[in-house]
């Protein structure tokens, strides 16, 4: 059936239009303007070509810390899926205890994300931090602001404590959605706990467990408040992800034009992912014959 | 072998609804051009030389508005968007494939800046080949 066509409502969306060009184009654009020149401030401006770019493509400070954000998204994606969907399938289903578990999972989602690393910093401090003495007490030499390994694992632990909740709430959604029919099923067949989970719950769990891998992954490769709190790159650069360097580079060296350059090549990156995210969540699984259970 | 399906509008006519759109989106990018020219000339005009203008990106910036200027006189001639499925093999609009061109052309000259050189007239040649097999292909 055709749908007739009624361009009036491209009027209701001016006002967004107006919003989004202030907040977002306007910025945009000046970013791309300042990547092709330097200044000295008092905007005065010189045109510098693509140097900028070459500079920053080339620069083992962008490379490493490109590298650090590759690396810390896939030891994040690599601890809390698997945990998120173990605890998913350990939480009741039905009873008293579903909302206790449902608000005690929500909490960590709940802190603002300054507070988290405060939190961690303190948390971990060897002289009044719970676990920083504790781990000193047991004669542990741990110390986050001077051991890169260390820095490492605390904010990977923090990450994991922060946000393996989502992972869990997305994937306990899937789960409560399976119709009680399939489990019937298997149990008529014999199927053990391995082959349920393996051929129910984790296909029924897909489109779900695709969501959770794509929104941690997004989030981890721009994470910056956390890491930034805690360790504010350190020691030397070994937790300075490209959010951390950009701002370092932009605010702490004024290096506006490299910074912008930076910018648009990290916009690039992000805007692709987006566009991936985007792409398999609005077609993944359309037209898709289901699978028959073994 | 490639299969494009395609559903888009084959009445080849543009509806006079299109019609008055597309008029009214040139009327209101024109009226909006006229206001902030007349507004920049003006004594009360802001300082916008932080925004550091420069002739190749006001160029770049308008090129970019005329592809959109563009997409839109082609949904008036066409509407619907012209939705098929290409080589991804997923349904793909023309929105969506000057999309992955302009994205595809970002990453074409930066590979090109990091591998070969500062000299981008070639890289905008291979991004302008690029988006063609997108329109085509995808």
């Amino acid at each position: 059936m055709d749908k007739p066509l009624n361009n009036k409502a491209w009027f209701f969306v001016l006002p967004v239009f107006f919003l989004v060009a202030i907040s977002a184009i306007i910025p945009l654009m000046t970013v791309v303007n300042y990547s092709f020149q330097d200044t000295f401030g008092n905007n005065q401006f010189f045109w510098v070509g693509t140097e900028w770019y070459t500079d920053v493509l080339s620069s083992s400070r962008f490379h490493d810390a490109l590298l650090r954000n590759l690396m810390f998204s896939g030891i994040i994606l690599a601890i809390e899926i698997p945990l998120g969907i173990a605890i998913a399938l350990s939480m009741p289903r039905k009873g008293i205890w579903v909302p206790v578990c449902l608000i005690l999972m929500a909490l960590p989602l709940l802190i603002p994300w300054n507070v988290v690393g405060t939190i961690w910093q303190v948390f971990g401090r060897a002289d009044i931090g719970l676990l920083g003495h504790t781990l000193a007490e047991l004669g542990v030499d741990y110390n986050y602001a001077t051991n890169a390994t260390d820095a490492w694992i605390t904010i990977v632990i923090m990450d994991v404590w922060h946000w393996t909740s989502l992972v869990v709430l997305l994937c306990y959604s899937g789960l409560v959605a399976i119709p009680e029919a399939y489990y019937q099923a298997a149990r008529i067949d014999g199927a053990s706990k391995w082959k349920v989970f393996r051929y129910i719950q984790l296909p029924k769990m897909q489109r779900v467990l695709l969501i959770a891998v794509l929104l941690r992954f997004m989030d981890s490769f721009m994470i910056y408040t956390e890491p930034f709190v805690l360790t504010g790159g350190g020691p030397g650069n070994s937790t300075t992800f490209l959010s951390i360097d950009l701002v370092k580079m932009a605010i702490g060296q004024f290096d506006l034009g490299p910074a912008a350059a930076m910018s648009i090549i990290y916009f690039l990156i992000i805007l692709l992912l987006c566009w991936v995210f985007y792409t398999l969540m609005t077609n993944f699984g359309v037209d898709a014959p289901e699978k028959e259970v073994d | 072998m490639i299969n494009l399906q395609t559903r888009r509008n084959q009445t080849g006519a543009v509806s006079a609804g299109s019609l008055r759109f597309l008029v009214g989106i040139v009327v209101f990018i024109a009226a909006l051009a006229g206001i902030a020219y007349f507004w920049l000339q003006s004594e009360n005009a802001p300082n916008l030389a932080w925004m550091a203008w420069t002739k190749p990106t006001a160029i770049f910036f308008s090129i970019i508005v005329c592809l959109l200027l563009c997409m839109c006189i082609w949904e008036a001639f066409s509407p619907g968007g012209g939705p098929r499925t290409g080589i991804l093999q997923f349904e793909t609009t023309r929105g969506d494939r000057l999309f992955l061109s302009l994205l595809g052309s970002g990453f074409i000259h930066l590979a090109w800046l990091a591998f070969v050189g500062p000299d981008l007239w070639k890289a905008l040649g291979v991004s302008i080949a690029y988006a063609l097999l997108v329109f085509a292909l995808v």
